[in-house]
């Protein structure tokens, strides 16, 4: 450790590093222009420091911020004259980024002279280009048809912005309006993190700041090794699977080898199955974050996740692989595809090194946006499904959380009102409730998915995509716990029989009257389902969560067991 | 004649009387929480020796008796409330438990999801459907209904509430089945959502009208008590309830609304700060109320308090329009830790009044924010509470020591680092409070008051940069205190959202019937002058969050009614969040009225004599301000208006102690209070 802190002074500094990553954010989403920012709140800060590595984040969307460094380096090996005023973009995810949609900015820091820090925050823009809306492409063979690509490039020259680029950038995207309201939001947010982080280093100096920092990332790291230490030494294998790339190509492998050491974890995902043709394949970066979000989950959530907590973790990928495709490659389903198979993988692999940490899967995504024609007022529309969340899994501490979304997001979205949706969009939600037997059984229920059954009140025929995976294979059951059911989506549509919709389709044709009846997926189980509580069991039962009848065995545990949910 | 304000803690209920010829009166007496009115009822005795009278005398001669209560924030925390069944339209009864898919800390998938106030067997769909126009598609099903009705008989609840989708366009389906189910159930406490929040947004509407049924009959019960009683010992007068937003209610609607107390504890504290800047010519105050397990703070800009509609409690999501204040978890028994990275810090965890900090003596082992103090020498181990409550300074060396040796410090180091601790956190939570409203908190001053307040506020305000603190005489009353000062308020607002632009005549007519529903409301509570405002909720085409827009000074009549009503909008999404969007559609969602019965003022404070000379200490006394220092201590009760103090000092009173710095100095107002201009530390 370089300079004398005492422990106090790091705990201050520690505490206004979280303090001002949380008012970035905030500011962020009380300005940021569009939906997808300021409701679903698809965007991550973070603080790293000119050696690339994460010194502070705000707890918004996981997959986000192991991918923060990475990002760092490419600006860092870019750029060797940063001056102060200077903002700088990115998203390629061959230079840094994640995927297209996600687009980073940074803010450089400056104390006595000296660069020490950057302000970054990282957001998901509603269209970034490309040959469809939003960017997701099924159909996407090479990267350039999946969106605008950004290499580092420099935005504000010592605080002076370069407004052609800018224009280029916009003129680029589908709304050019709200990418501009946006990006502005963003660039104003790092730069209140940097005006605090000014008088950080006013207050306590760059000598005493920096040691502070160094004090900081080697607690966490002290932290994440002692809960580490406590776990079982091996060599641990998972595996998991995606449905399909879209292409006709099945069960895609995840495969994770974790070696388990001392205080030292690796991951090595290099037998994972080859890259595929579309969009189904991950960044080197995104990998990175899926692994440290996995890890992240597994150690205290009190713990910081900075650089130091990371420590212990070391990441092995192979190019050429699904985890780590080969340049241009297209990559836009990765921050969901594969990352929670990653995830997954992991975590399952670490199932028996840590039982009483590890947790069962969480659900798959599946998304789906409708455009057409509202015929009360005649306006063009388009509607992304956030309703009918999937259900999370459950965990040696309970059953899973219900309708709450996926590993990469795990409740971070709120899927908003109906009614306003049925005001503003012209359908009708007939019925949206828990989807019964669809959490995985185990000791632990899995969370449900969510029954909708969705009726268009359209005039013409409108479109539908998708993008998702996770209909053949449903969210891990852990230590004997069962896997909870895959999703199940089906479009019916009066005098022909059900179509079942794919994770991987463009332009599905809806005619009036049509209802698409949506099942999402249930999370995983933990444990075996014969140790479930009697008492659970009754209660799954009389709260209609499970169809199945009690067996006789469970019955006479329930004899046994006290009713302890009771009202007071 | 008086007027009584009392204000029911956890420990303590404060009484505070303001007659014809003297200032305010103040008497305090335990508090009873099995039955809050028979702590009343002796404190009312109290307050009525300290006057020279008996309490019949008293009571008989009281015009009007303002009251906060904690009994629906209570239930609620202690989830001790009814057993509530829902009905809701048929398909869709969880809306209350998927939270709108949201969950708290991101990475701990390991605690399970909480318990809804309404388990899934005690909800129960009806078959009806309304559009989002309001017309029926499908009308109410006598048969579906009888259903849930038996289903709710055999549930053994006590109390219902009803949530259909849509019925804050048409509420004829949530008033037939209320119909039936005052009919049938005779006994059942019952609200619906188009009564209780009539406005869109199903989870916000489900959820508030629960909370009220799950709190209505403890509520509706005790103010019944409570009236009883009062009317047995004498009391002729109006009896009003401070709600949430900071207006008072008579009982009655107190009972039909009581999702809408459950801030009335807090309210009155607000409520006298916004007297507080009444009285000092000061538009834009920071109350800072900080207690044994937390720290209430909140904003008066431009001499009002600010209102929300994002407020909720225990996780309980109320969208009632009320005070805007942020409890954060850090008091004067917020307990420190080291983790297990030699991190050190403060709260969440209490140790509240049981065991208490370990000074207290009363078991407690653990290092609070109060045992830190006493070890850096800011409370007088003798003098604390007027000297009742004796401080144990060795358990508070103990327990402070434990930390400074987890830390490798010194005992006084590690006291001081708890102390500057806690005062970050409650200076995040101002700050990120001033953020969302798009205000700069140096251009506020601070109200201390609660009873751990004094020590910390000083260096609060210094590490937010704002210049001054202000402490009442009634710092510790000030709730109570601030009841008096309270006015009448009726809310009332409609969702008017609709897939066209909502135009002129739709906006009069909506705000015509609101305010005409709100008149003859408070015509019934009030004789005396009543004026209306009005507000609107207003959002951005593609956006999900509405913000307010006050409405007053804008012509109803005007031919360029809606162009004016944008104009505002455009201006307070500027202000807010920095940039407007004048292209853009802009969509008005709710309309809303207020009736406010403007109750007289009365001269709360009488006449305060005039001191001379200079403040004199009663003693001196080493505290540690980075190191051993020997400072002056004066006694409140013995400053006058115009002394003046140069920092360090420390002041105590029965109640609390203020702590000031090196380069602070502070002045007595000509109102007796102490009036602290901040040094840059």
């Amino acid at each position: 450790m370089s300079a004398m802190v005492d422990p106090i002074t790091r705990s201050v500094v520690q505490h206004r590093l979280s303090s001002i990553v949380t008012e970035m954010g905030e500011a962020m989403l009380r300005t940021s222009y569009s939906q997808i920012l300021n409701s679903s709140r698809d965007f991550s800060i973070g603080i790293c420091d000119t050696r690339s590595r994460l010194i502070a984040q705000a707890d918004h969307i996981p997959v986000h911020v192991g991918a923060l460094p990475w990002a760092t380096r490419a600006i860092e090996a870019r750029f060797k004259d940063v001056v102060p005023g200077d903002v700088f973009l990115l998203n390629d995810p061959y230079h840094g980024g994640s995927h297209l949609p996600d687009l980073t900015a940074f803010v450089p820091v400056f104390a006595e002279g000296q660069r020490m820090l950057w302000t970054i925050v990282r957001a998901h823009q509603s269209d970034i280009g490309g040959a469809t809306h939003g960017g997701y492409n099924p159909q996407a063979t090479e990267i350039w048809q999946e969106g605008l690509r950004v290499p580092p490039l420099r935005l504000y020259e010592a605080g002076k912005l370069r407004d052609d680029l800018l224009d280029m950038l916009a003129l680029n995207v589908r709304n050019g309006r709200d990418f501009r309201g946006d990006l502005a939001a963003m660039v104003g947010a790092a730069n209140l993190g940097r005006r605090r982080l000014d008088r950080l280093f006013g207050e306590f100096g760059r000598a005493m700041v920096e040691a502070a920092m160094e004090g900081i990332l080697d607690a966490a790291e002290q932290q994440a090794r002692q809960v580490v230490s406590g776990w079982k030494d091996g060599v641990y294998h998972g595996e998991a699977f995606l449905d399909d790339d879209g292409r006709g190509r099945q069960d895609l492998r995840i495969a994770a080898k974790v070696t388990k050491r001392g205080s030292d974890i690796e991951v090595d995902l290099s037998d994972s199955d080859p890259q595929t043709e579309s969009f189904v394949n991950s960044s080197h970066a995104n990998t990175q974050a899926a692994v440290a979000m996995a890890f992240a989950y597994l150690i205290d959530p009190e713990t910081p996740k900075n650089d130091g907590a990371l420590r212990p973790l070391t990441v092995v990928a192979r190019q050429g692989t699904i985890v780590w495709a080969d340049p241009d490659r297209p990559v836009t389903m990765c921050t969901s595809h594969p990352s929670n198979e990653i995830v997954e993988a992991v975590i399952k692999a670490l199932s028996t090194c840590c039982p009483d940490r590890a947790m069962a899967g969480w659900s798959r995504r599946f998304r789906m946006a409708i455009q057409g024609e509202d015929p009360r007022n005649g306006h063009r529309f388009i509607w992304h499904m956030f309703q009918a969340r999937p259900g999370g899994g459950a965990s040696p501490g309970g059953d899973g959380w219900s309708s709450i979304g996926e590993w990469h997001t795990a409740g971070g979205i709120k899927f908003g009102s109906i009614e306003v949706a049925e005001v503003r969009f012209p359908l009708h939600f007939r019925h949206h409730e828990f989807r019964a037997d669809s959490g995985g059984r185990g000791q632990h229920r899995g969370g449900l998915g969510v029954a909708l059954d969705l009726e268009l009140e359209i005039a013409k025929g409108a479109l539908a995509n998708t993008a998702g995976d996770g209909v053949r294979h449903g969210a891990c059951g852990l230590l004997g716990g069962e896997d909870g059911a895959p999703h199940n989506y089906r479009l019916l549509s009066a005098g022909k029989p059900p179509r079942p919709l794919k994770t991987k389709e463009v332009g599905i044709v809806l005619s009036p009257g049509d209802v698409l009846e949506i099942r999402s997926a249930g999370g995983g189980g933990w444990g075996p389902a014969d140790r479930r509580d009697g008492a659970a069991l009754a209660r799954d039962r009389v709260q209609d969560l499970t169809t199945q009848e009690l067996t006789t065995d469970a019955l006479r545990r329930e004899d046994l067991t006290t009713d302890t949910r009771k009202d007071m | 004649m008086y007027t009584i304000g009392i204000d029911v803690g956890g420990t303590f209920t404060d009484l505070v009387a303001i007659g014809p010829d003297q200032g305010a009166v103040f008497a305090k007496s335990p508090s009873t929480p099995s039955d809050q009115s028979l702590g009343v009822m002796t404190g009312l005795a109290e307050l009525a020796g300290k006057l020279g009278l008996d309490r019949s005398a008293l009571l008989a001669r009281t015009t009007r008796l303002v009251h906060g209560t904690t009994v629906a924030t209570n239930a609620l925390l202690e989830r001790k409330g009814a057993k509530v069944a829902l009905l809701t339209t048929e398909g869709h009864r969880d809306i209350l438990e998927m939270r709108e898919g949201l969950k708290g800390d991101r990475y701990d998938l390991r605690t399970p999801p909480p318990e809804p106030l309404v388990p899934r067997e005690r909800r129960f769909g009806v078959r009806e459907r309304l559009g989002p126009d309001g017309a029926v598609r499908i009308p109410l099903d006598e048969a579906s209904l009888s259903e849930a009705i038996d289903a709710i008989r055999r549930s053994d609840a006590t109390s219902v509430a009803v949530c259909y989708l849509h019925a804050y366009r048409n509420p004829a389906h949530e008033i037939a089945t209320v119909e039936r189910l005052r009919r049938e159930l005779p006994d059942i406490y019952v609200s619906r959502s188009s009564d209780v929040w009539p406005q869109i947004k199903e989870f916000e509407r489900v959820s508030t009208t629960v909370v009220n049924s799950y709190v209505g009959p403890a509520v509706q019960h005790y103010l019944g008590n409570l009236e009883r009683r009062l009317a047995e010992a004498g009391f002729a007068g109006s009896l009003f309830i401070i709600l949430s937003h900071g207006g008072m209610a008579p009982i009655e609607e107190a009972s039909r609304l009581a999702a809408g107390t459950v801030l009335s504890g807090p309210a009155g504290g607000i409520s006298g700060c916004r007297r507080c800047a009444e009285l000092l010519g000061v538009a834009d105050l920071i109350p800072f109320d900080m207690g044994g397990t937390s720290t209430d703070i909140s904003l008066i800009a431009d001499g009002r308090a600010m209102l929300t509609a994002d407020a909720g409690l225990a996780g309980e999501r109320i969208a009632l329009r009320s005070l805007d204040i942020a409890s954060i978890a850090a008091g004067g028994g917020s307990i420190a830790s080291v983790d297990a990275g030699g991190t050190l810090h403060v709260g969440p965890a209490s140790a509240g009044s049981q065991p208490g900090p370990a000074c207290y003596g009363n078991g407690g082992t653990a290092a609070t924010v109060t045992d830190a103090n006493v070890v850096l020498g800011y409370l007088g181990a003798e003098t604390f509470m007027g000297g009742r409550r004796r401080l144990d300074r060795s358990a508070a060396e103990a327990a402070v020591g434990k930390i400074g040796r987890a830390l490798g410090v010194s005992l006084e180091q590690a006291a001081a680092g708890i102390h500057r601790m806690v005062n970050l956190g409650m200076a995040d939570g101002i700050r990120l409070m001033t953020l969302r409203r798009g205000v700069d908190p140096r251009r506020f001053a601070m109200v201390s008051f609660g009873g751990a307040a004094g020590l910390h506020a000083v260096e609060v305000a210094r590490e937010l940069e704002i210049p001054r603190v202000i402490v009442p005489v009634a710092a510790s009353v000030l709730s109570a205190w601030g009841m008096l000062a309270s006015d009448l308020r009726y809310e009332v607002g409609r969702t008017s959202i609709g897939t066209a632009r909502v135009g002129a005549e739709t906006i009069r007519a909506v705000v015509a019937e609101l305010e005409s529903v709100a008149m003859s409301r408070m015509k019934a509570w009030f004789e005396g002058p009543v004026r209306i405002e009005r507000s609107a909720e207003m959002r951005y085409g593609e956006q999900i969050f509405e913000i307010d827009v006050d409405l007053d000074g804008i012509e109803l009549a005007a031919p360029d009614l809606v162009e004016q009503i944008d104009r505002r909008f455009h201006q307070r999404h500027e202000d807010l969040y920095t940039y407007a969007s004048p292209d853009q559609e802009v969509v008005f969602v709710n309309a809303r009225v207020s009736a406010v019965g403007d109750v007289p003022r009365i001269n709360e404070n009488g006449a305060i004599e005039e001191r001379v000379g200079t403040a004199r200490p009663k003693g001196v006394r080493t505290v540690f301000l980075g190191g051993p220092a020997e400072v002056p201590v004066y006694d409140f009760a013995s400053l006058g208006p115009n002394h003046r103090i140069a920092g360090p000092a420390l002041i105590e009173s029965e109640t609390t102690t203020i702590l000031i710095g090196r380069t602070d100095s502070l002045r007595v107002n000509a109102l007796g209070w102490l009036d602290i201009e901040i040094g840059r530390g």
